[in-house]
């Protein structure tokens, strides 16, 4: 009874901890589909720009400067292509993130901008992009926090024994994570100035 | 006998502590406000609606769901810091779950009432027809001019109007027929029984057929009470476990195991309100008044 009793308990431990393979694959596979809908998102955005530049040439076409780096950001953007595959290479990455960044701020200037065009703020065109504008950069977060989520999951994964073993036989490799874009930005309090008039161009 | 007495001394033990395990794994960070319980379709931290005035939206909502299956909830706070009303509105749906499984056809309107800010969050099913845009224009056009006249109840009664009105338009699959309490007692029954014949039938071989089924039991019971946490539901899974582990081996075992299949989350619940396991990905729209 006592043998059976060991076995019993031996096999439970077994199937509970394992070698980590399943795991492994499975939190593989969750990075890659977090990171399908990151790029998901992206494209969304980038979809967005075309329409968003047009509406806002209607009203405010002087605004050159800003437009020509909303478009040349948003050309970048499509250049740079990131497969779930090539995930694995840190260049690439920081790659996509430096485009996708400076389509973001490219996209805030143009927001600014179009504070001063009281018709542009009016328009109901500009108003639904907007919004649409907004809700996919809170998407884009919501995405990248949860690809972020994912990665540390299979990290951690790799990292940690006996996984780390399994993952050195199969070849799974430690991913490089998104990075603060602007750790800067964050970290330094902002400057209130009630004298001056408000800068529109920042 | 003295030896049976401490290996289930054991085996409570070590039960014991993998739900305790369980249950810190699911501690998060301290310094963020706690998401508020889902105690109903209406859940108002601010006392800004009467209790007559909550209940009218419930009804509202409650019928909605029935006709059309979607899960919409109306959330007042005082305030969401230290995170934007976007993180917190996720996190809220995170936990929540509203909307059914699969279709994510939930909505939820969050309102931080002393920061003045708003959000309807939407789940993955309804972004189609409740779009970015479409709850930008109810926040700008419906809730935002009432709630600047202190007009709590107008302006969520006209904004989640305005809400179910657009998801009406959306072919959503039909609403599965209402889960009677007693349908939902029935499938516990039957899983815990389940549950009975496949610890019986181990118990059995370690310990002979009584003291089995009254190891069986024991064990049903604290797991029962455990999760539950009602004494009554604990006897009624002890006693069945007894039961199930005591002619299981007799009635040839296995035939009991197709009974299974019913839905082991309704435990515990009072036929209350809560999530039907939808899943939001950060759409809809904010607002500030």
């Amino acid at each position: 009874m006592r043998t059976f009793l060991r076995l019993v308990l031996f096999s439970l431990v077994v199937s509970l901890s394992g070698c980590g393979y399943n795991t492994l694959q499975s939190s593989d596979e969750q990075s890659k589909a977090s990171w399908s809908e990151v790029v998901n998102q992206y494209q969304r955005r980038a979809d967005l720009v075309p329409n968003l530049v047009n509406t806002v040439k209607g009203y405010a076409a002087h605004e050159q400067r800003v437009l020509t780096q909303v478009t040349q950001a948003r050309a970048q953007v499509g250049a740079v292509n990131l497969t779930p595959e090539a995930l694995n290479d840190p260049a690439a990455l920081a790659k996509f993130q430096a485009a996708q960044s400076q389509l973001s701020s490219a996209l805030s200037r143009l927001l600014v901008v179009s504070e001063n065009y009281p018709q542009l703020k009016a328009d109901a065109g500009f108003r639904d992009l907007q919004a649409q504008l907004e809700g996919t950069e809170n998407r884009i977060t919501v995405a990248r926090n949860r690809y972020i989520k994912a990665v540390q999951d299979y990290n951690v994964t790799v990292r940690s024994f006996p996984t780390n073993l399994t993952a050195m036989a199969f070849g799974f490799q430690v991913k490089p994570n998104f990075t603060v874009d602007n750790e800067k930005a964050v970290s330094t309090a902002p400057a209130v100035d009630f004298d001056k008039a408000p800068d529109a161009a920042k | 006998m003295r030896q049976n007495k401490t290996r289930l001394v054991n085996l409570v033990a070590a039960l014991l502590i993998l739900v305790w395990a369980s249950l810190s794994g699911a501690q998060t960070s301290q310094t963020l406000l706690p998401v508020p319980a889902l105690s109903g379709r209406v859940v108002d931290l601010t006392a800004s609606l009467t209790a007559q005035q909550q209940a009218e939206i419930e009804q509202k909502l409650r019928e909605f769901e029935e006709s059309k299956g979607s899960q919409i909830a109306v959330l007042i706070v005082p305030a969401t810091a230290p995170e934007s009303i976007e993180q917190f509105a996720l996190r809220v749906a995170e936990q929540w779950k509203l909307g059914r499984k699969k279709i994510d056809d939930g909505a939820i309107l969050v309102i931080a009432k002393n920061e003045r800010a708003l959000r309807i969050e939407v789940g993955y099913g309804l972004e189609g027809v409740l779009n970015d845009a479409t709850a930008k224009r109810i926040i700008e056009e419906r809730i935002v001019p009432r709630f600047k006249q202190d007009d709590f109840q107008g302006g969520i009664s006209s904004g989640i109007d305005a809400m179910l009105g657009v998801i009406n338009g959306e072919p959503l699959p039909a609403p599965a027929a209402r889960d009677v309490e007693g349908d939902s007692t029935w499938s516990s029954l039957a899983f815990l029984a389940f549950i009975g014949v496949l610890i019986g039938g181990i118990m059995r071989g370690l310990f002979g057929r009584a003291r089995g089924a009254l190891a069986t039991g024991t064990l049903l019971g604290v797991v029962v009470w455990l999760i539950v946490g009602l004494i009554s539901s604990a006897l009624v899974a002890a006693m069945v476990g007894f039961v199930v582990a005591l002619l299981g081996g007799r009635m040839g075992g296995g035939h009991l195991g197709g009974m299974g299949s019913g839905r082991s989350d309704t435990w515990g619940g009072h036929g209350g309100f809560r999530g039907g396991g939808g899943d939001f990905g950060g759409g809809g729209a904010s607002g500030k008044w």
